[in-house]
């Protein structure tokens, strides 16, 4: 595991616990500055440009330093869960990917993955190697939306149109494969619902060939930039300390000098069997998460390359599992096999049934921890689905990184916790 | 009575109809409407200026505003339109593009920064959870938005396609330009 | 594992790789306190409440029998309808802890509540524990003792009964059919 050499920072990361009491996600103004009378209420409202989603925050201003703030969520509630429990285990996949809209394969993939912890499904390795290969596209798109928006945000405009071009290039992927853009319900339970089209290789390495030098214009862009420097180096500090307190994972918790990635520490589908670095960068600042953001996308090529370098050499091989109580039959045993067209009858009507148990998984999503808790009690449907989203947690750590900001700070800082309302308000 | 000619030869030119002689629900709905549909030279430019800028408001709420996010990027370019100052304030905005799902906590702030915007001022729900509640037909969600706002153009999708949405935006345009008023004249809210 | 010493500790479970120590709700910040400074759990990922409410009155058929498909040693299992075993109470509040260390290890914290009963917050153990217990009330309205803020923070401040729980009904309309008038 290496690091990348971390530049120098203007201010130590502080002694301590900076996080709020008694509500630990709640920065109240002190008694002596309301006293004074110049604390301005605003209300950030759940409608505004910059706050990615529908994330409504109070803040109390003193003249332009933030000195109180509160985050009320809640308005994009979509009572996911509710409604799986309602839904065969085949129709339910199609929710998750609309809870974080902008990694939406990954949320497929734990999903699926919950399911066949309990089913006890063996996978092919063809679907292994697929699902992290999209996994990793699936990562790089949602780093650029983020970068896109981020730098929106901040001021370097033209920063949205570069990474929408790339962003665009791996929908066009994701299109060739799957049929449709985003939310393209791909994963089965057992594997992936169709073969993986002819034309995809040579199309993927083509964008991982171009991928870095677009990186690279990126950072020529950005990271040596007086401007950018001044805008995010030594905001939103978050001790390492702080941050697992307070649950963060994923780029944060890497940017705060913290070297956990569940893809590494608890791998799960093919990642112990590539290569790649993660960066990990000890100032805790906006500039670092940032840091870490670019170079996350640099070591996603990388292990898109190495699976495509794997997939190339599997043609023909199986695409999903062979279980015929989970996953539909080919169907050209459906003209000759009795049992065949009994099993597809009765998965496509019915639905298969999920052992009794209960399960939770968790994967490194773009974001960070990504859980799945799901508890089945042997029938067609979920009895309850549970998503541990790190938006949400995430989210609950606006109130420590806030000390001293400004206005336009806070809006650098909570740009930079890389939240995603579909996944916060669930 | 409203209509002296077909809507195709009012300039909806992207009116496609299986049988040319029948009309759409559209034109019966345009055709019951008391006053004439039909411009004068004034209002006809009045109506190329409108829609060469009809500014957005920035309205996205989930997945579908990340589409609506890349009409404005380079390859699908709504510059071409006029309209990709996606204006913060929804004063300043014309149109209101509904991307995304309406939660009840929701449905107060939209039917505000609805009646912000001055008129004349244009709705599209993008996307099936504006347009009827899409997969969550639940406690949780608005099913349409049309229950609380009025809506003039659905662009049904999950999550549209960027070209799904520009060309649900041209027929909006058509339509303004052939003299149809917008939907808060001819509807109020869905019940 | 040293997990049988957790305070207040009622059974340690196993299943798909994963372990569930069930603790009585009276010892949990003790429990908790122990996971998090001897056994190193000192990151909580996830407070998960489930309501049991009608929990084995449906028989279900189908994947029963075996985890590995039909038991062919078995006969007549497949198809065999079961009727899952009986919870305890009425909800279980899951705390699914991480240690991050050198040795990552998960676990699960489980508690059994009736209805009215109420939890200690784990606010001074995890601070992270905040908005999750906040949810769990909001959605499933266990109440948590000793939380500061216990306000609703997904649905709508003045929003009655809690929709998660399986007497409540999922909502929505019927969808009309625009042939239909």
């Amino acid at each position: 595991m290496s690091t990348i050499a971390p530049t120098r920072s203007r201010r130590p990361i502080y002694e301590g616990t900076r996080i709020p009491s008694p509500i630990p996600t709640v920065l109240k103004t002190t008694d002596e500055l309301w006293a004074t009378g110049d604390v301005l209420t605003v209300n950030f409202g759940p409608n505004h440009p910059s706050t990615h989603g529908v994330l409504r925050l109070i803040v109390d201003l003193y003249g332009e330093d933030v000195t109180g703030l509160e985050a009320v969520i809640g308005y994009l509630h979509t009572g996911f869960e509710k409604t799986m429990e309602q839904k065969t285990w085949w129709k339910c996949i199609t929710y998750p990917e609309r809870i974080d809209y902008v990694s939406f394969q990954n949320n497929e993939y734990v999903f699926v993955a919950a399911v066949e912890r309990l089913l006890e499904l063996e996978i092919p390795p063809k679907a292994i190697w697929m699902r992290t290969l999209l996994n990793e596209l699936n990562r790089i798109h949602s780093h650029l939306v983020w970068l896109g928006t981020s730098a929106l945000e901040l001021g370097a405009i033209s920063m949205f149109w570069y990474a929408f071009r790339e962003r665009d290039q791996i929908l066009d992927l994701s299109e060739l494969v799957t049929g449709y853009r985003m939310h393209t319900r791909y994963f089965q339970v057992g594997g992936l619902a169709e073969d993986i089209p002819r034309g995809f290789y040579p199309e993927a390495r083509k964008f991982c060939d171009w991928m870095p030098h677009a990186i690279d214009d990126y950072e020529t862009l950005l990271t040596r930039n007086k401007i950018w420097l001044e805008r995010t180096e030594g905001l939103g500090l978050l001790s390492a300390a702080d941050a697992i307190a307070l649950g963060q994972s994923g780029p944060v918790l890497r940017a705060s000098g913290v070297d956990w990635d569940l893809r590494k520490r608890q791998p799960y589908l093919a990642y112990h069997q590539v290569d790649f670095d993660v960066p990990v960068f000890p100032q805790g600042d906006v500039y670092a998460r940032y840091r870490v953001h670019m170079e996350e996308m640099r070591q996603s090529v990388r292990i898109v390359e190495q699976c495509l370098d794997r997939l190339e050499n599997m043609e023909g091989e199986p695409w999903i599992a062979d279980d015929r109580k989970v996953v539909l039959p080919p169907r050209h045993e459906l003209h000759t096999s009795m049992e065949s067209l009994i099993h597809h009858f009765k998965i496509v009507t019915e639905g298969f049934s999920v052992p009794e148990g209960e399960v939770y998984t968790a994967i490194e999503s773009p974001r960070g921890e990504l859980g799945c808790y799901v508890c089945s009690d042997g029938g067609p449907k979920p009895w309850r689905v549970k998503f541990r989203a790190p938006s949400y947690v995430a989210l609950q750590a606006t109130a420590t990184c806030m000390t001293d900001a400004l206005i336009a700070d806070m809006i650098a800082i909570v740009g930079s916790l890389d939240t995603v309302m579909g996944e916060v308000d669930r | 009575m409203a209509l002296d000619k077909p809507l195709r030869d009012m300039g909806l030119k992207s009116e496609r109809l299986l049988m040319p002689t029948k009309a759409s629900k559209f034109e019966e709905e345009v055709a019951d409407l008391e006053q004439k549909v039909g411009l004068t030279t004034l209002a006809k430019a009045v109506a190329w200026a409108q829609t060469n800028s009809m500014w957005p408001d920035t309205f996205g709420l989930a997945c579908c505003a990340i589409e609506m996010m890349s009409i404005v990027s380079a390859r699908y370019d709504i510059a071409r339109f006029g309209m990709e100052p996606f204006r913060g304030s929804p004063r300043q905005a014309d149109l209101l593009i509904v991307s995304g799902r309406v939660s009840h906590k929701m449905a107060a702030p939209l039917r505000q920064i609805y009646d912000q915007m001055l008129e004349p001022k244009w709705v599209i729900a993008m996307g099936a959870c504006a347009s009827s509640g899409g997969m969550f037909n639940n406690y949780a969600i608005v099913q349409s938005v049309d229950k609380i706002v009025a809506v003039d153009m659905y662009v049904p999708g999950c999550p549209p396609r960027p070209e799904q949405l520009m060309e649900g935006i041209i027929r909006l345009h058509e339509a303004v330009k052939a003299g149809v008023p917008p939907a808060y004249e001819l509807r109020s809210v869905a019940s | 594992m040293s997990l049988d010493a957790t305070p207040g500790f009622v059974e340690l479970s196993q299943a798909h790789g994963e372990e569930t120590v069930v603790v009585d709700p009276s010892a949990l910040i003790e429990a908790a306190t122990f996971l998090r400074d001897e056994e190193g759990f000192n990151f909580l990922s996830d407070i998960t409440p489930v309501d049991y409410l009608t929990w084995g009155e449906r028989s279900v058929s189908g994947y029963i029998g075996t985890t590995g498909g039909r038991d062919l040693n078995t006969p007549m299992t497949q198809g065999y309808q079961a009727v899952p075993a009986a919870k305890p109470k009425r909800f279980a509040v899951n705390y699914h802890l991480l240690s991050i260390s050198d040795e990552p290890r998960r676990v699960r914290l489980q508690v059994w509540l009736e209805d009215d009963e109420a939890v200690d917050t784990m606010i001074p153990v995890w601070p992270t524990a905040d908005w999750h217990e906040r949810e769990a009330w909001d959605l499933m309205g266990i109440r948590f003792e000793g939380h500061p803020n216990l306000k609703r923070i997904l649905l709508d401040d003045d929003w009655e009964g809690h929709p998660l729980r399986k007497d409540y009904p999922l909502g929505g309309e019927p969808v009309r059919f625009s042939g239909e008038e």
